[in-house]
C-alpha cells in the first residue's frame, strides 16, 4: 500500500508522456485528478479505521529505504491531496497554453512524489533527495510562463535553496563520516553518544529546514516567490509544497529524532513568535493581494512553530491540526487571488474595490477563509488556533501565548483590509464590468471553504481521534 | 431539547434566507420574522421550568474540557426572551425599512444569525462556546454595519469589528488561564470558585468593548452608518447588552469577586456615564446622539450590576429590558425620521410633529422611559438601580449617576425640540409607512405597558436574583 504512493503517481507520470500528443494534456489531468482525489479520501478515512494504513514497507532489496505511516504521513498525505486537487483545478482554468498545462501536470506530479515521500520516509538521505526533487520542480513551476519578474522570484529561491542543500548536504556528510548512517534510528543513537559534533550537523539541517520553511529570518525568499509564480503554481506552492519541505520534515525529525530539550523548545518559540509577528506587520503594509497572503503565510507558520515548541503532546496535535488549517485556507485563498486576477486583470488593492457584489462566490468564499485565518469562530481556523493556545498556556508559556493571541487582531486586521478594499464596499469603476470567474475556478474555493466551515462545525466531534 | 432548538432554528435557519430570496422576497421576509419568533416562543415555553428550579439544560461532552452545554436558567431565559422580542420588531420593522436597498437577502441572513448566535450566548453555560457565539455576533455586525458599502461605511464597521475582537481576543486569554486553573471551561463546575484579580481585568476588557464602555465606546457612535434597524439591533437591544449579559453571567452568577471591583466597575460605568451624556448633549447628527445615549444608559446597567445587592442587580437586570425596548423605539422612530427627510442633522429639521404625529409620540413615549419618568417603564429600573447603590454606600456614585440621569432628560427633550417642535428648518416629510409606524408605537406602548405592569417582569427579576450566590 504505501509503495503505492510514490510508484502510482511515477509509473503514471511516464505513462500520460508516452500517449500520443493530442490525448496528453487531458489524460494527465484526469489522471492526476483521480490520483489526487484517492489520495485525500485515503488520508482522511485512515484515522478513523475506515481503510487500513499498512505499516511498515520493507524496501531494503529494492531501493534501501523503507516507507512508514503514521498519523502524521496521513496529515501531510491529506494536505497534498487537497491542496493539489485545488491547484489542478485552478491550472485547468488559469494556463491557457496547452503546453503549459501539460507541463504543469508533469511536474505537479514530481511535486506529489516528492510530498508522499516526505511522509513517509526515515532517514536523512533520502528525505533530502525528496526535498531537492521538490524543490528542482518548483524552480521550473515558478518559470512556467517564463516572464521576466517570475525569473527573480525564482533566482532567489533557487539561490537561498542551495544554502540550504549545502547546510543539509555537509550535515548529512557528516552523519555518514562520523556515525556511520542516516538512518533515523542511527542519529538519535549518535545525539546521545557522541554528542557535540551531531549536534552540530543536526542544527546544520534544522537550519536548512528554516530557509525551505521559509521562517523569519530566511524569509527573504518567500514573498517574491510566491508573488511571481502562476497562480496554480502559488496555490500549490503557499498550500502546501515550502510546509512539506520545511515545516513537516522539522516535525517528522522533532518527534522522532530530536525530541524536546529544553533549548529546541527555547529556539522554537523565539523564531516562532518572531516569524508570527513579523509576518503579519509585513502583511499590514502589503497592496498586492498574494504579497500579502505570502506574508501571511509566515506568520500562520510561526504558529504551527510556537505550537511544536511547547513540546507537549496537546502541542504537536495543535500543529498538526494548524497544518491541514494552513493548507486549505491559504490554497484557497490563492484561488481566491487567481480568480479575482484573472477576472480583473489586477492584484493591486489599490485599483479593486466591491467585487464581492460582481463576483459573489469568490466574495463570500474568501471572507471565510480570511476570517478562518485570524482565527475567528466557528471556523476551523479558530480550533486550531485555540489548541495551539491552550497548549501554550497549558505548558507555562504565558508570554508567548499572549503574543499568540494578541497577533490574532494582526491578522484580522489585514485581512480586513484586504476585505475592504477588493470584496467589500463600493464597486470601483474600474472593475465595474467584472464578472464571477468560471465554474472550474470556484470548485476548488467552495470546496475548500465548505471544508473549512465543515472542519469548524464538526471539529468538537473528531477531536477526539486527534487527542487520543 | 427545546432550548437547542432555540438556539438552532435561527443560526442555521439564517443560512437558508438567502435561498428563500432567490425564491421570493416576501416568503424570505416572513421565514425570517417567524426563525427570530420562534426564539420568542420557545424561551416563553421556557420559564415555567426556569422558574420552578428544574432547568432544562443540554450537553454534548467533548474532551478537553469542551463540554457543549446548553441551560435555561431565568437569567438565560429573561435575556432570550428580551431579545428576540425585540429583535422581531426590528425584523417586522425592516421588511419596509430595507426594501429599497441592495444586499437584502444578505441584510436579513446576518440579522437572524445575529439573533440565532445571540440565543446560543445567552444559553450557553460554556466559556469556550460563549466566546465562538460572541465572534459570530461580531462576524454578523461586521456586515450589517457596512450595509451601504460606501468606503466611510466599511471603515466604520471594521473598526467595530477590530474592537470588539481585540477585548474578545483579551477576554480569551483569560478564559484560557481559567483552563489552566480549574481544567474545565465549563460554567456549571466552575460556580463559586474565586478568580484572581488580573483574569478579572481580562475579561472586563472584553465586556467594556463590547458594551461600548468607557475606554472602548468610540466604536458605537460610528456604527450610527448602519441603517436604522441594524444600530437598533446592535445599540439598543441585543449587541451592547451582551458585554453586560456576561458581566451578570461571570461576576455575579458564576465566580465570586473581590470588593474592590464592587467599587472600580460603578466608577468606570459613573464616567463613562457622563463623558457620554455631554457629548450626546453637543452632538448634531440624531443617530449619534441616541448612540451616545446608550453608551451612557449602560453606565447605569453596569452600576446597578456591581452594586451586589437584591436591588441594585434585580434593577440593573430591569434595566436590561427597559433599555431594550425604550431605546429600540428611539432609534426606529430615528430610522423613520431619517429615512422621510433624507437627513439625520437635528439642526435643519423641526416642526416634524404636524406631518408625523404618531412617530413623534412614540418618540416622546420612548424617551420618557428612558428619561426613566414614572410611570414608563425605564423609572422603575433607574430608580432600583440608584436605590441599590446607595443601599451600598456609594453615596458619591450615586449623586453622579443622578447627575447623568439629569442630562439624559436634558439631551433627549433638546433633540425632541429641535426635531418635532418648533418651525420647520428643513423640509417636513409625510408620516412612515403603516408597518414601520406601527412598530414604533408598539415600541412606545410597550414602555408605558411595562411601566404600570411593572410588578410581571419584576416578580420574575426576583426569583432570578434570589438564585445569585454572591449577594450579601
Amino acid at each position: 500500500m504505501n509503495y503505492l504512493l510514490i510508484f502510482v503517481p511515477f509509473i503514471a507520470l511516464v505513462l500520460v508522456n508516452l500517449l500520443p500528443k493530442k490525448l496528453r494534456p487531458i489524460s494527465s489531468f484526469l489522471v492526476l485528478l483521480l490520483i489526487l482525489a484517492a489520495q485525500s479520501i485515503f488520508a482522511a478515512l485512515a484515522p478513523f479505521g475506515l481503510i487500513r494504513a499498512v505499516g511498515a514497507v520493507r524496501m531494503e532489496h529494492l531501493f534501501g529505504f523503507h516507507l512508514l505511516i503514521d498519523n502524521l504521513s496521513l496529515l501531510l498525505l491529506l494536505s497534498a491531496g487537497i491542496v493539489g486537487f485545488s491547484a489542478l483545478m485552478v491550472a485547468w482554468h488559469s494556463i491557457k497554453d496547452e503546453d503549459d498545462r501539460f507541463n504543469f501536470t508533469n511536474l505537479l506530479f514530481i511535486l506529489l512524489i516528492g510530498m508522499n515521500g516526505i511522509s513517509m520516509l526515515r532517514d536523512l538521505f533520502s528525505l533530502y533527495v525528496f526535498i531537492e526533487a521538490i524543490a528542482v520542480s518548483t524552480f521550473i513551476m515558478i518559470l512556467l510562463y517564463k516572464a521576466r519578474e517570475a525569473y527573480e522570484g525564482a533566482l532567489k529561491y533557487l539561490i537561498l535553496s542551495v544554502v540550504a542543500s549545502v547546510m543539509m548536504l555537509s550535515s548529512i556528510a557528516l552523519f555518514i563520516m562520523f556515525c556511520g548512517g542516516t538512518s533515523f534510528e542511527v542519529i538519535k543513537l549518535s545525539l546521545v553518544s557522541s554528542g557535540a559534533l551531531a549536534r552540530i550537523a543536526i542544527a546544520l539541517f534544522i537550519c536548512g529546514l528554516f530557509i525551505k520553511g521559509g521562517l523569519v529570518p530566511f524569509h527573504g525568499w518567500l514573498a517574491d516567490a510566491y508573488t511571481s509564480a502562476p497562480a496554480p503554481v502559488s496555490v500549490v506552492l503557499a498550500g502546501v509544497v515550502t510546509k512539506a519541505s520545511g515545516i513537516f520534515t522539522l516535525i517528522r525529525l522533532l518527534t522522532a529524532v530530536i525530541g524536546f530539550s529544553p533549548a529546541t523548545k527555547d529556539l522554537l518559540l523565539i523564531i516562532g513568535a518572531i516569524s508570527i509577528v513579523i509576518g503579519a506587520l509585513a502583511a499590514l503594509g502589503q497592496k498586492d493581494i498574494k504579497r500579502m497572503l505570502a506574508y501571511s503565510s509566515i506568520s500562520q507558520m510561526g504558529y504551527i512553530l510556537v505550537a511544536l515548541g511547547c513540546g507537549t503532546r496537546l502541542g504537536l496535535i495543535a500543529a498538526a491540526f494548524h497544518f491541514l488549517n494552513h493548507a486549505i485556507f491559504k490554497s484557497q485563498l490563492f484561488a481566491n487571488a487567481a480568480a479575482v486576477e484573472e477576472q480583473t486583470g489586477s492584484r493591486d488593492l489599490g485599483s479593486l474595490g466591491g467585487l464581492a457584489q460582481k463576483m459573489p462566490v469568490t466574495g463570500i468564499t474568501s471572507a471565510i477563509a480570511s476570517l478562518s485565518t485570524a482565527g475567528i469562530p466557528p471556523l476551523s481556523g479558530f480550533w486550531s488556533k485555540l489548541l495551539i493556545i491552550i497548549a501554550l498556556w497549558v505548558s507555562g508559556n504565558y508570554f508567548y501565548a499572549v503574543i499568540a493571541v494578541l497577533a490574532s487582531l494582526l491578522t484580522l486586521a489585514y485581512f480586513l483590509t484586504l476585505q475592504r478594499e477588493a470584496f467589500f464596499g463600493q464597486v470601483s469603476v474600474k472593475v465595474s464590468s467584472v464578472t464571477e470567474a468560471s465554474a472550474g475556478m470556484l470548485i476548488p474555493a467552495v470546496l475548500l471553504s465548505a471544508m473549512t466551515v465543515g472542519l469548524g462545525l464538526v471539529f468538537p466531534f473528531v477531536i477526539k481521534y486527534f487527542v487520543r | 431539547m427545546t432550548v437547542l432548538f432555540a438556539v438552532l432554528l435561527p443560526t442555521i435557519g439564517a443560512f437558508i434566507l438567502p435561498l428563500a430570496g432567490k425564491v421570493s422576497k416576501l416568503l424570505r421576509n416572513i421565514l425570517a420574522l417567524l426563525l427570530v419568533s420562534c426564539s420568542f416562543i420557545l424561551s416563553l415555553i421556557l420559564i415555567p421550568s426556569a422558574l420552578s428550579g428544574h432547568i432544562e439544560s443540554f450537553r454534548v461532552a467533548f474532551p478537553l474540557g469542551l463540554d457543549f452545554v446548553l441551560a435555561a436558567d431565568p437569567l438565560a431565559v429573561f435575556m432570550a426572551l428580551v431579545s428576540s422580542f425585540v429583535g422581531s420588531i426590528i425584523v417586522l420593522y425592516s421588511f419596509d425599512y430595507i426594501n429599497h436597498y441592495e444586499n437584502q437577502n444578505e441584510y436579513y441572513a446576518m440579522v437572524v444569525l445575529f439573533l440565532g448566535s445571540m440565543m446560543g450566548l445567552v444559553y450557553s453555560q460554556s466559556l469556550i462556546y460563549l466566546y465562538v457565539f460572541w465572534e459570530i455576533t461580531a462576524i454578523a455586525s461586521w456586515r450589517l454595519i457596512g450595509f451601504y458599502r460606501s468606503p466611510k461605511d466599511v471603515l466604520k464597521a471594521d473598526k467595530s469589528f477590530l474592537v470588539t475582537a481585540f477585548g474578545a481576543l483579551v477576554m480569551l486569554i483569560a478564559f484560557i488561564a481559567i483552563f489552566g486553573m480549574f481544567g474545565t471551561f465549563d460554567l456549571t463546575v466552575l460556580k463559586g470558585h474565586v478568580l484572581p484579580g488580573v483574569l478579572i481585568g481580562l475579561i472586563l476588557v472584553g465586556i467594556l468593548s463590547k458594551s461600548a464602555t468607557l475606554p472602548f465606546h468610540t466604536w458605537l457612535p460610528d456604527a450610527g452608518v448602519a441603517p436604522s434597524p441594524v444600530t437598533a439591533l446592535l445599540h439598543a437591544a441585543v449587541l451592547v447588552k451582551i458585554g453586560v449579559f456576561v458581566f451578570a453571567r461571570l461576576f455575579l452568577f458564576t465566580f465570586n469577586i473581590g470588593v474592590f471591583w464592587h467599587t472600580a466597575v460603578p466608577v468606570i460605568a459613573a464616567v463613562s456615564a457622563l463623558v457620554a451624556a455631554g457629548a450626546a448633549l453637543i452632538e448634531t447628527d440624531m443617530k449619534r446622539i441616541i448612540a451616545y445615549s446608550t453608551v451612557s444608559q449602560i453606565g447605569f446597567i453596569f452600576l446597578g450590576l456591581a452594586t451586589g445587592n437584591p436591588v441594585g442587580v434585580a434593577g440593573g437586570m430591569l434595566y436590561i429590558l427597559m433599555h431594550g425596548i425604550a431605546k429600540g423605539g428611539l432609534f426606529l422612530t430615528a430610522g423613520i425620521v431619517e429615512q422621510n427627510t433624507h437627513n439625520k442633522d437635528i439642526t435643519k429639521m423641526g416642526g416634524l410633529i404636524s406631518t408625523m404625529p404618531l412617530t413623534a409620540v412614540s418618540f416622546l413615549f420612548c424617551a420618557f422611559s428612558v428619561m426613566g419618568i414614572p410611570p414608563f417603564g425605564g423609572f422603575f429600573s433607574k430608580f432600583m438601580v440608584i436605590s441599590g447603590a446607595v443601599d451600598a454606600g456609594q453615596i458619591a456614585i450615586s449623586i453622579t449617576f443622578i447627575i447623568g440621569a439629569f442630562m439624559t432628560i436634558l439631551y433627549l427633550f433638546r433633540m425632541f425640540n429641535l426635531v418635532f417642535l418648533g418651525e420647520a428648518r428643513g423640509k417636513l416629510a409625510a408620516e412612515g409607512s403603516k408597518l414601520m409606524v406601527f412598530c414604533v408605537v408598539l415600541l412606545a406602548i410597550m414602555s408605558l405597558g411595562s411601566g404600570i405592569l411593572i410588578s410581571y417582569p419584576a416578580d420574575f427579576v426576583r426569583i432570578m436574583v434570589s438564585q445569585v450566590g454572591g449577594i450579601r
